[in-house]
Protein backbone atom coordinates (compact mmCIF):
# COMPACT_ATOMS: atom_id res chain seq x y z
CA UNK A 1 0.00 0.00 0.00
CA UNK A 2 2.78 2.58 0.76
CA UNK A 3 3.64 2.45 -2.68
CA UNK A 4 0.80 3.42 -4.37
CA UNK A 5 0.24 7.37 -5.86
CA UNK A 6 -1.11 9.09 -2.84
CA UNK A 7 -4.26 9.95 -4.75
CA UNK A 8 -5.32 6.16 -4.73
CA UNK A 9 -4.49 6.21 -1.36
CA UNK A 10 -6.46 8.83 -0.34
CA UNK A 11 -9.45 7.52 -2.20
CA UNK A 12 -8.85 4.45 -0.28
CA UNK A 13 -9.10 5.89 3.01
CA UNK A 14 -11.82 8.11 1.53
CA UNK A 15 -14.25 5.37 0.60
CA UNK A 16 -13.12 2.85 3.23
CA UNK A 17 -13.57 5.23 6.46
CA UNK A 18 -16.18 7.16 4.55
CA UNK A 19 -18.93 4.69 4.23
CA UNK A 20 -18.16 3.51 7.96
CA UNK A 21 -18.73 6.97 9.35
CA UNK A 22 -21.69 7.83 7.74
CA UNK A 23 -23.80 4.50 7.61
CA UNK A 24 -25.36 2.81 11.02
CA UNK A 25 -25.38 -0.49 10.03
CA UNK A 26 -24.12 -2.74 12.64
CA UNK A 27 -22.17 -5.34 9.93
CA UNK A 28 -20.41 -2.50 8.46
CA UNK A 29 -19.20 -1.29 11.44
CA UNK A 30 -17.82 -5.01 12.44
CA UNK A 31 -16.34 -5.32 8.95
CA UNK A 32 -15.04 -1.96 9.20
CA UNK A 33 -12.97 -2.68 12.85
CA UNK A 34 -11.97 -6.23 11.71
CA UNK A 35 -10.43 -4.41 8.39
CA UNK A 36 -8.97 -1.33 10.04
CA UNK A 37 -7.50 -3.15 13.29
CA UNK A 38 -5.92 -6.47 10.80
CA UNK A 39 -4.37 -3.33 9.09
CA UNK A 40 -2.81 -1.94 11.67
CA UNK A 41 -1.90 -4.97 13.19
CA UNK A 42 -0.21 -6.07 10.02
CA UNK A 43 1.86 -2.85 9.72
CA UNK A 44 3.08 -2.18 13.06
CA UNK A 45 2.95 -5.25 14.90
CA UNK A 46 2.73 -5.34 18.97
CA UNK A 47 4.24 -1.77 18.07
CA UNK A 48 2.39 1.51 19.54
CA UNK A 49 0.96 -0.28 22.42
CA UNK A 50 0.31 2.70 24.48
CA UNK A 51 -2.29 4.04 21.83
CA UNK A 52 -5.29 1.80 22.64
CA UNK A 53 -6.29 1.97 25.67
CA UNK A 54 -7.31 5.97 25.33
CA UNK A 55 -9.29 4.90 22.17
CA UNK A 56 -11.18 1.78 23.46
CA UNK A 57 -12.05 4.25 27.12
CA UNK A 58 -13.63 6.98 24.55
CA UNK A 59 -15.42 4.43 22.48
CA UNK A 60 -16.49 2.92 26.02
CA UNK A 61 -17.94 6.67 27.24
CA UNK A 62 -19.49 6.88 24.05
CA UNK A 63 -21.67 3.53 24.23
CA UNK A 64 -22.53 4.66 27.85
CA UNK A 65 -23.81 7.96 27.41
CA UNK A 66 -25.69 7.48 24.39
CA UNK A 67 -28.58 5.49 26.22
CA UNK A 68 -28.56 8.23 29.16
CA UNK A 69 -29.51 10.57 27.52
CA UNK A 70 -31.23 9.34 23.40
CA UNK A 71 -35.05 8.17 25.35
CA UNK A 72 -36.12 7.24 21.92
CA UNK A 73 -37.16 3.37 21.64
CA UNK A 74 -39.50 0.89 22.27
CA UNK A 75 -38.42 -1.44 24.93
CA UNK A 76 -37.38 -0.01 28.06
CA UNK A 77 -35.19 -2.23 30.14
CA UNK A 78 -34.94 -0.02 33.22
CA UNK A 79 -35.66 3.94 34.46
CA UNK A 80 -33.15 6.16 36.27
CA UNK A 81 -33.86 9.50 37.59
CA UNK A 82 -37.39 9.31 35.68
CA UNK A 83 -36.00 8.87 32.95
CA UNK A 84 -36.08 5.61 30.73
CA UNK A 85 -33.18 3.54 29.47
CA UNK A 86 -34.36 1.53 26.01
CA UNK A 87 -32.61 -1.40 24.82
CA UNK A 88 -32.50 0.24 21.33
CA UNK A 89 -30.55 3.21 22.55
CA UNK A 90 -28.02 0.93 24.39
CA UNK A 91 -27.93 -1.07 21.19
CA UNK A 92 -27.44 1.96 18.62
CA UNK A 93 -24.76 3.31 21.71
CA UNK A 94 -23.15 0.63 20.93
CA UNK A 95 -22.92 0.40 17.27
CA UNK A 96 -21.50 3.96 17.87
CA UNK A 97 -19.05 3.00 19.88
CA UNK A 98 -18.25 0.41 16.97
CA UNK A 99 -17.68 2.92 14.63
CA UNK A 100 -15.40 5.16 16.47
CA UNK A 101 -13.07 2.86 17.38
CA UNK A 102 -13.14 1.97 13.32
CA UNK A 103 -12.63 5.14 12.24
CA UNK A 104 -10.23 6.35 14.68
CA UNK A 105 -8.30 3.14 13.65
CA UNK A 106 -8.63 3.74 9.85
CA UNK A 107 -7.44 7.24 10.63
CA UNK A 108 -4.04 6.12 12.59
CA UNK A 109 -2.88 4.15 9.46
CA UNK A 110 -3.90 7.26 7.20
CA UNK A 111 -1.76 9.47 9.30
CA UNK A 112 0.88 6.55 8.53
CA UNK A 113 0.56 6.03 5.05
CA UNK A 114 0.19 9.80 4.22
CA UNK A 115 3.28 11.43 4.85
CA UNK A 116 3.82 15.49 4.39
CA UNK A 117 5.06 14.78 1.55
CA UNK A 118 2.29 13.00 -0.24
CA UNK A 119 0.07 15.67 1.27
CA UNK A 120 2.33 18.25 -0.52
CA UNK A 121 2.15 16.12 -3.76
CA UNK A 122 -2.01 16.14 -3.31
CA UNK A 123 -2.72 19.86 -2.27
CA UNK A 124 0.45 20.83 -5.33
CA UNK A 125 -2.22 20.18 -7.68
CA UNK A 126 -4.25 22.33 -6.44
CA UNK A 127 -3.42 25.18 -4.88
CA UNK A 128 0.34 26.06 -5.39
CA UNK A 129 0.53 28.55 -3.06
CA UNK A 130 -1.30 26.59 0.03
CA UNK A 131 1.56 23.46 -0.87
CA UNK A 132 4.29 26.46 -0.79
CA UNK A 133 2.91 27.81 2.81
CA UNK A 134 2.63 24.01 4.06
CA UNK A 135 5.93 23.22 2.64
CA UNK A 136 7.79 25.92 4.59
CA UNK A 137 6.30 25.88 7.77
CA UNK A 138 7.13 21.99 7.88
CA UNK A 139 10.43 23.27 7.17
CA UNK A 140 10.59 25.67 9.66
CA UNK A 141 9.66 23.93 12.66
CA UNK A 142 13.10 21.42 12.90
CA UNK A 143 14.91 24.37 11.76
CA UNK A 144 13.78 26.29 15.10
CA UNK A 145 14.53 23.02 17.34
CA UNK A 146 17.79 23.75 15.70
CA UNK A 147 18.06 27.36 16.07
CA UNK A 148 17.06 26.80 19.89
CA UNK A 149 19.92 24.70 20.87
CA UNK A 150 22.17 26.58 19.01
CA UNK A 151 21.13 29.88 20.93
CA UNK A 152 21.11 27.88 24.02
CA UNK A 153 24.80 26.52 23.48
CA UNK A 154 25.76 30.40 22.76
CA UNK A 155 24.25 31.89 25.68
CA UNK A 156 25.87 28.95 27.88
CA UNK A 157 29.17 29.81 26.66
CA UNK A 158 28.37 34.15 27.47
CA UNK A 159 28.14 32.38 31.01
CA UNK A 160 24.65 32.02 31.34
CA UNK A 161 22.27 29.35 32.82
CA UNK A 162 25.32 29.37 35.62
CA UNK A 163 22.97 28.85 38.87
CA UNK A 164 21.23 26.54 39.42
CA UNK A 165 17.71 27.61 40.00
CA UNK A 166 14.47 27.80 38.90
CA UNK A 167 13.40 31.41 38.03
CA UNK A 168 17.25 31.84 35.83
CA UNK A 169 16.60 29.08 34.16
CA UNK A 170 12.60 29.73 33.45
CA UNK A 171 13.91 33.63 32.48
CA UNK A 172 17.27 31.97 29.89
CA UNK A 173 14.67 30.05 28.22
CA UNK A 174 12.10 33.17 27.58
CA UNK A 175 15.08 34.74 26.26
CA UNK A 176 16.40 32.10 24.48
CA UNK A 177 12.72 31.57 22.61
CA UNK A 178 12.81 35.50 22.20
CA UNK A 179 15.95 35.60 20.42
CA UNK A 180 14.98 32.48 18.31
CA UNK A 181 11.66 34.28 16.93
CA UNK A 182 13.24 37.31 16.21
CA UNK A 183 15.83 35.19 14.25
CA UNK A 184 12.86 32.96 12.70
CA UNK A 185 11.14 35.89 11.42
CA UNK A 186 14.14 37.88 9.86
CA UNK A 187 15.45 34.77 8.20
CA UNK A 188 11.64 34.49 6.59
CA UNK A 189 12.35 37.98 5.26
CA UNK A 190 15.80 37.10 3.84
CA UNK A 191 13.89 33.57 2.48
CA UNK A 192 10.93 36.14 0.82
CA UNK A 193 13.39 38.15 -0.57
CA UNK A 194 16.05 35.44 -1.99
CA UNK A 195 12.63 33.82 -3.81
CA UNK A 196 11.83 37.11 -4.84
CA UNK A 197 15.18 37.83 -6.58
CA UNK A 198 15.15 34.21 -8.39
CA UNK A 199 11.73 35.50 -10.12
CA UNK A 200 9.28 33.44 -7.70
CA UNK A 201 5.60 34.42 -8.88
CA UNK A 202 6.78 35.92 -12.34
CA UNK A 203 5.42 32.67 -14.34
CA UNK A 204 2.99 29.38 -13.85
CA UNK A 205 4.88 27.34 -11.21
CA UNK A 206 5.84 23.92 -12.03
CA UNK A 207 5.80 21.27 -9.22
CA UNK A 208 8.47 18.37 -8.83
CA UNK A 209 6.86 14.87 -7.50
CA UNK A 210 8.71 11.18 -7.64
CA UNK A 211 5.53 9.90 -7.69
CA UNK A 212 4.20 8.33 -10.72
CA UNK A 213 0.51 7.03 -11.51
CA UNK A 214 1.72 3.56 -12.36
CA UNK A 215 -0.95 0.68 -13.87
CA UNK A 216 -0.92 -0.69 -10.95
CA UNK A 217 -2.62 2.35 -9.50
CA UNK A 218 -4.92 2.57 -12.03
CA UNK A 219 -5.85 -1.26 -11.08
CA UNK A 220 -6.25 -0.29 -7.78
CA UNK A 221 -8.08 2.62 -8.24
CA UNK A 222 -10.87 0.75 -10.52
CA UNK A 223 -11.10 -1.71 -8.51
CA UNK A 224 -12.02 0.60 -5.10
CA UNK A 225 -14.17 2.56 -7.59
CA UNK A 226 -16.01 -0.25 -8.32
CA UNK A 227 -16.10 -1.89 -4.86
CA UNK A 228 -17.38 1.62 -3.76
CA UNK A 229 -20.02 2.20 -6.23
CA UNK A 230 -21.54 -1.39 -5.27
CA UNK A 231 -21.33 -0.45 -1.29
CA UNK A 232 -23.11 2.99 -1.81
CA UNK A 233 -25.62 1.80 -4.01
CA UNK A 234 -26.88 -0.79 -1.41
CA UNK A 235 -26.67 1.87 1.39
CA UNK A 236 -28.22 4.24 -1.24
CA UNK A 237 -31.35 2.13 -2.20
CA UNK A 238 -31.99 1.18 1.43
CA UNK A 239 -30.93 -2.45 1.30
CA UNK A 240 -28.59 -2.62 3.92
CA UNK A 241 -30.16 -0.30 6.28
CA UNK A 242 -30.97 -0.68 9.53
CA UNK A 243 -33.49 1.02 11.88
CA UNK A 244 -33.06 1.47 15.77
CA UNK A 245 -35.64 4.03 16.75
CA UNK A 246 -38.10 2.98 17.92
CA UNK A 247 -37.31 -0.54 17.63
CA UNK A 248 -34.97 -2.58 15.68
CA UNK A 249 -35.60 -3.45 12.50
CA UNK A 250 -33.56 -5.22 9.75
CA UNK A 251 -34.39 -5.06 5.95
CA UNK A 252 -34.67 -8.47 4.57
CA UNK A 253 -31.08 -9.97 3.15
CA UNK A 254 -31.64 -9.42 -0.58
CA UNK A 255 -29.14 -9.78 -3.73
CA UNK A 256 -28.12 -6.20 -3.32
CA UNK A 257 -27.75 -5.99 0.55
CA UNK A 258 -25.10 -9.33 -0.01
CA UNK A 259 -23.57 -7.82 -2.78
CA UNK A 260 -22.56 -4.50 -0.69
CA UNK A 261 -21.54 -6.61 2.52
CA UNK A 262 -19.57 -8.45 0.27
CA UNK A 263 -18.14 -5.61 -1.90
CA UNK A 264 -17.23 -3.31 1.59
CA UNK A 265 -16.22 -6.76 3.12
CA UNK A 266 -13.24 -6.83 0.37
CA UNK A 267 -12.71 -2.95 0.51
CA UNK A 268 -12.12 -3.14 4.36
CA UNK A 269 -9.39 -5.90 3.78
CA UNK A 270 -8.18 -4.68 0.77
CA UNK A 271 -4.92 -3.37 2.49
CA UNK A 272 -4.23 -6.26 4.85
CA UNK A 273 -4.33 -8.27 1.97
CA UNK A 274 -2.03 -6.53 0.05
CA UNK A 275 0.53 -5.72 2.87
CA UNK A 276 0.52 -9.59 3.98
CA UNK A 277 1.50 -10.59 0.27
CA UNK A 278 3.92 -8.56 0.28
CA UNK A 279 5.45 -9.31 3.65
CA UNK A 280 5.20 -12.98 2.20
CA UNK A 281 6.99 -11.78 -1.34
CA UNK A 282 9.92 -10.78 1.18
CA UNK A 283 10.07 -13.62 2.99
CA UNK A 284 10.29 -15.82 0.39
CA UNK A 285 12.88 -13.74 -1.48
CA UNK A 286 14.80 -13.73 1.80
CA UNK A 287 13.90 -17.95 1.96
CA UNK A 288 16.25 -17.62 -1.46
CA UNK A 289 19.35 -16.07 -0.94
CA UNK B 1 -2.65 36.42 -0.44
CA UNK B 2 -4.10 34.59 -2.92
CA UNK B 3 -4.40 31.38 -2.50
CA UNK B 4 -6.14 29.83 -5.34
CA UNK B 5 -4.70 30.82 -8.64
CA UNK B 6 -7.30 30.88 -11.08
CA UNK B 7 -9.44 34.24 -11.30
CA UNK B 8 -12.51 32.84 -12.63
CA UNK B 9 -12.31 29.76 -10.80
CA UNK B 10 -12.36 31.86 -7.48
CA UNK B 11 -15.05 34.08 -8.72
CA UNK B 12 -17.09 31.02 -9.32
CA UNK B 13 -16.76 29.64 -6.51
CA UNK B 14 -16.96 32.30 -4.17
CA UNK B 15 -20.50 32.67 -5.65
CA UNK B 16 -21.49 29.65 -6.03
CA UNK B 17 -20.06 28.10 -2.45
CA UNK B 18 -22.26 30.40 -0.21
CA UNK B 19 -25.41 31.02 -2.44
CA UNK B 20 -25.87 27.26 -3.70
CA UNK B 21 -23.30 24.53 -2.55
CA UNK B 22 -24.07 25.51 1.07
CA UNK B 23 -27.79 26.20 1.33
CA UNK B 24 -28.38 23.07 -0.96
CA UNK B 25 -26.58 20.76 1.57
CA UNK B 26 -28.30 21.61 4.56
CA UNK B 27 -31.80 21.32 2.70
CA UNK B 28 -30.77 18.26 1.14
CA UNK B 29 -29.72 17.39 5.03
CA UNK B 30 -32.88 18.64 6.36
CA UNK B 31 -35.66 17.49 3.73
CA UNK B 32 -34.67 14.71 2.16
CA UNK B 33 -32.31 11.98 4.11
CA UNK B 34 -32.91 10.63 7.32
CA UNK B 35 -30.93 12.16 10.58
CA UNK B 36 -28.46 9.44 10.63
CA UNK B 37 -26.55 11.46 7.88
CA UNK B 38 -26.78 14.90 9.95
CA UNK B 39 -23.11 14.31 10.94
CA UNK B 40 -22.41 13.66 6.97
CA UNK B 41 -23.98 17.25 5.99
CA UNK B 42 -22.23 18.64 9.09
CA UNK B 43 -19.27 17.69 7.55
CA UNK B 44 -19.66 18.76 3.88
CA UNK B 45 -20.81 22.01 5.39
CA UNK B 46 -17.08 22.36 7.05
CA UNK B 47 -15.31 21.59 4.14
CA UNK B 48 -17.21 23.96 1.79
CA UNK B 49 -16.87 27.07 4.58
CA UNK B 50 -12.97 26.20 4.98
CA UNK B 51 -12.90 26.09 0.72
CA UNK B 52 -14.89 29.09 0.69
CA UNK B 53 -12.44 31.13 3.04
CA UNK B 54 -9.55 30.11 1.21
CA UNK B 55 -11.13 31.36 -1.86
CA UNK B 56 -11.77 35.14 -0.30
CA UNK B 57 -7.77 34.99 -0.05
CA UNK B 58 -6.86 37.41 -2.70
CA UNK B 59 -8.62 41.26 -2.37
CA UNK B 60 -4.99 42.27 -1.70
CA UNK B 61 -1.89 41.56 -3.38
CA UNK B 62 0.79 41.11 -0.24
CA UNK B 63 3.26 39.75 -1.89
CA UNK B 64 5.63 36.80 -0.75
CA UNK B 65 6.84 38.08 2.92
CA UNK B 66 3.90 38.11 4.28
CA UNK B 67 3.66 34.89 2.86
CA UNK B 68 6.47 33.70 4.73
CA UNK B 69 6.04 35.78 7.93
CA UNK B 70 2.73 33.85 8.02
CA UNK B 71 4.87 30.94 7.34
CA UNK B 72 6.93 31.02 10.16
CA UNK B 73 3.36 32.24 12.72
CA UNK B 74 2.31 28.50 11.82
CA UNK B 75 5.55 26.61 12.61
CA UNK B 76 5.71 28.31 16.10
CA UNK B 77 2.41 27.21 16.95
CA UNK B 78 3.06 24.07 15.60
CA UNK B 79 5.86 23.86 17.38
CA UNK B 80 4.16 25.03 20.29
CA UNK B 81 1.85 22.42 20.21
CA UNK B 82 4.85 19.72 21.41
CA UNK B 83 4.11 22.16 25.02
CA UNK B 84 2.98 19.66 27.49
CA UNK B 85 -0.68 20.40 28.80
CA UNK B 86 -0.52 23.64 27.73
CA UNK B 87 -1.18 24.57 23.69
CA UNK B 88 -0.51 27.89 22.21
CA UNK B 89 -2.49 27.64 19.32
CA UNK B 90 -5.11 29.52 20.14
CA UNK B 91 -2.72 32.90 21.15
CA UNK B 92 -0.42 32.49 17.88
CA UNK B 93 -3.60 32.34 15.67
CA UNK B 94 -5.16 35.27 17.53
CA UNK B 95 -1.62 37.29 17.57
CA UNK B 96 -1.20 36.64 13.99
CA UNK B 97 -4.61 38.04 13.15
CA UNK B 98 -3.85 40.86 15.37
CA UNK B 99 -0.89 42.42 13.57
CA UNK B 100 -1.19 40.60 10.50
CA UNK B 101 -4.48 41.03 9.08
CA UNK B 102 -7.75 38.27 9.68
CA UNK B 103 -6.50 36.88 6.34
CA UNK B 104 -3.11 35.48 8.03
CA UNK B 105 -5.08 34.88 11.54
CA UNK B 106 -7.32 32.30 9.44
CA UNK B 107 -4.25 30.69 7.86
CA UNK B 108 -2.08 30.40 11.11
CA UNK B 109 -5.46 28.98 12.50
CA UNK B 110 -6.41 26.43 10.26
CA UNK B 111 -3.15 25.24 9.12
CA UNK B 112 -2.55 24.92 12.87
CA UNK B 113 -4.88 22.59 13.38
CA UNK B 114 -3.58 20.51 9.98
CA UNK B 115 0.10 20.41 10.68
CA UNK B 116 -0.03 19.51 14.04
CA UNK B 117 -2.42 17.01 13.28
CA UNK B 118 0.02 15.16 11.04
CA UNK B 119 1.73 14.85 15.06
CA UNK B 120 -1.38 14.18 17.28
CA UNK B 121 -3.46 11.81 14.60
CA UNK B 122 -5.66 13.27 11.57
CA UNK B 123 -9.36 12.59 12.17
CA UNK B 124 -13.26 13.34 11.04
CA UNK B 125 -12.45 16.30 13.28
CA UNK B 126 -9.82 17.74 11.31
CA UNK B 127 -11.98 20.27 9.59
CA UNK B 128 -13.53 21.04 12.21
CA UNK B 129 -10.60 22.46 13.95
CA UNK B 130 -9.62 23.85 11.27
CA UNK B 131 -12.62 26.12 11.04
CA UNK B 132 -12.81 26.55 14.38
CA UNK B 133 -9.18 28.09 14.82
CA UNK B 134 -9.32 29.49 11.69
CA UNK B 135 -12.23 31.37 12.73
CA UNK B 136 -10.74 32.21 15.82
CA UNK B 137 -7.92 34.50 13.85
CA UNK B 138 -10.32 35.49 11.25
CA UNK B 139 -11.90 37.46 14.07
CA UNK B 140 -9.27 38.75 15.59
CA UNK B 141 -8.08 40.11 12.76
CA UNK B 142 -11.38 41.73 12.35
CA UNK B 143 -11.38 43.16 15.80
CA UNK B 144 -8.03 44.00 15.31
CA UNK B 145 -8.06 47.78 16.75
CA UNK B 146 -10.57 46.88 20.11
CA UNK B 147 -7.84 44.00 20.90
CA UNK B 148 -5.19 46.53 20.33
CA UNK B 149 -6.23 49.21 22.60
CA UNK B 150 -7.65 46.82 25.43
CA UNK B 151 -5.37 44.13 27.50
CA UNK B 152 -8.16 43.22 29.59
CA UNK B 153 -10.26 42.86 25.85
CA UNK B 154 -7.87 40.46 24.61
CA UNK B 155 -7.98 38.47 27.54
CA UNK B 156 -11.54 38.05 27.67
CA UNK B 157 -11.23 36.96 24.01
CA UNK B 158 -8.74 34.54 24.58
CA UNK B 159 -11.53 33.06 27.36
CA UNK B 160 -14.11 33.40 24.78
CA UNK B 161 -12.23 31.78 21.86
CA UNK B 162 -11.82 28.67 24.22
CA UNK B 163 -15.62 28.67 24.81
CA UNK B 164 -16.44 28.94 21.35
CA UNK B 165 -13.92 25.88 20.05
CA UNK B 166 -15.43 23.45 22.86
CA UNK B 167 -19.17 24.40 21.72
CA UNK B 168 -18.19 24.14 18.04
CA UNK B 169 -16.16 20.59 18.50
CA UNK B 170 -19.23 19.49 20.64
CA UNK B 171 -21.85 20.38 18.30
CA UNK B 172 -19.49 17.63 15.86
CA UNK B 173 -19.18 15.13 18.53
CA UNK B 174 -22.39 14.70 19.83
CA UNK B 175 -24.05 15.04 16.23
CA UNK B 176 -21.44 11.93 15.07
CA UNK B 177 -21.96 9.82 17.15
CA UNK B 178 -25.36 10.37 18.46
CA UNK B 179 -26.52 10.23 14.90
CA UNK B 180 -28.89 13.69 15.18
CA UNK B 181 -28.83 16.71 17.29
CA UNK B 182 -29.77 15.77 21.14
CA UNK B 183 -29.59 18.84 23.06
CA UNK B 184 -29.16 17.17 26.54
CA UNK B 185 -26.47 14.82 24.98
CA UNK B 186 -25.01 18.16 23.83
CA UNK B 187 -24.78 19.20 27.18
CA UNK B 188 -23.61 16.14 28.54
CA UNK B 189 -21.01 16.78 26.17
CA UNK B 190 -20.25 20.23 27.06
CA UNK B 191 -19.97 19.20 31.04
CA UNK B 192 -17.43 16.20 30.40
CA UNK B 193 -15.44 18.46 28.12
CA UNK B 194 -15.36 21.17 30.95
CA UNK B 195 -12.37 20.38 32.14
CA UNK B 196 -10.73 20.56 28.80
CA UNK B 197 -12.55 24.11 28.34
CA UNK B 198 -10.96 25.56 31.36
CA UNK B 199 -7.59 24.70 30.43
CA UNK B 200 -7.80 26.21 27.06
CA UNK B 201 -9.25 29.08 28.10
CA UNK B 202 -6.11 29.49 30.70
CA UNK B 203 -3.15 28.61 28.80
CA UNK B 204 -5.01 31.10 26.24
CA UNK B 205 -4.87 33.74 28.65
CA UNK B 206 -1.28 32.70 29.60
CA UNK B 207 0.41 32.76 26.57
CA UNK B 208 -1.81 36.16 25.28
CA UNK B 209 -0.19 37.55 28.71
CA UNK B 210 3.44 36.41 27.77
CA UNK B 211 3.29 36.68 23.85
CA UNK B 212 1.04 39.42 23.15
CA UNK B 213 3.55 42.66 24.00
CA UNK B 214 7.18 40.54 22.94
CA UNK B 215 5.20 40.02 19.30
CA UNK B 216 3.54 43.30 18.78
CA UNK B 217 7.18 44.70 19.19
CA UNK B 218 8.69 42.13 17.16
CA UNK B 219 6.06 41.77 14.48
CA UNK B 220 5.94 46.00 14.46
CA UNK B 221 10.06 46.20 14.06
CA UNK B 222 9.41 43.67 10.83
CA UNK B 223 6.98 46.27 9.51
CA UNK B 224 8.71 49.19 9.79
CA UNK B 225 12.06 47.50 8.54
CA UNK B 226 10.76 45.98 5.69
CA UNK B 227 7.51 47.29 5.32
CA UNK B 228 5.84 44.27 5.42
Amino acid sequence: MTHLNPFVLLCYFAAAAGISMFSMNPVIQTVSLAGALSFFFVRNAGKKTGMHLPIFLTALTVAVLNPLFQHNGATVLFVLNGNPVTKEACIYGAVAALMLLATLYWFRSFSELMTSDKILYLFGRISPKLALLLSMAMRYIPLFGLQLKKTTQAQKAMGYFKEDNMLDRIRGSIRVFSVTVTWALETGILTADSMEARGYGMGKRSAFAVFRFYRKDGLYLALIGILFSIAVYGIATEAVAFQYYPFILRHEQTLISILAYGAYGILAFLPTAAEAGEKIKWKYLQSKI
Amino acid sequence: MIVIRNASARRILRVILPFVLIPAIVALGIFAVESQYHALVSFFVAVCSLLLFFCGFEKKKIGNRRLVIVAVMIALSVAGRMFPVIKPVTAFAVISGMFLGSEAGFLVGSFSALISNFYFGHGPWTPFQMLAWGLIGFFAGVLASPLKKSRLFLYFYGILAAVLFSLLMDVWSAVWLAGEFIPSLYFAKLVTSLPHTVLYAVSNVIFLILFAKPFSEKLGRIKIKYGV
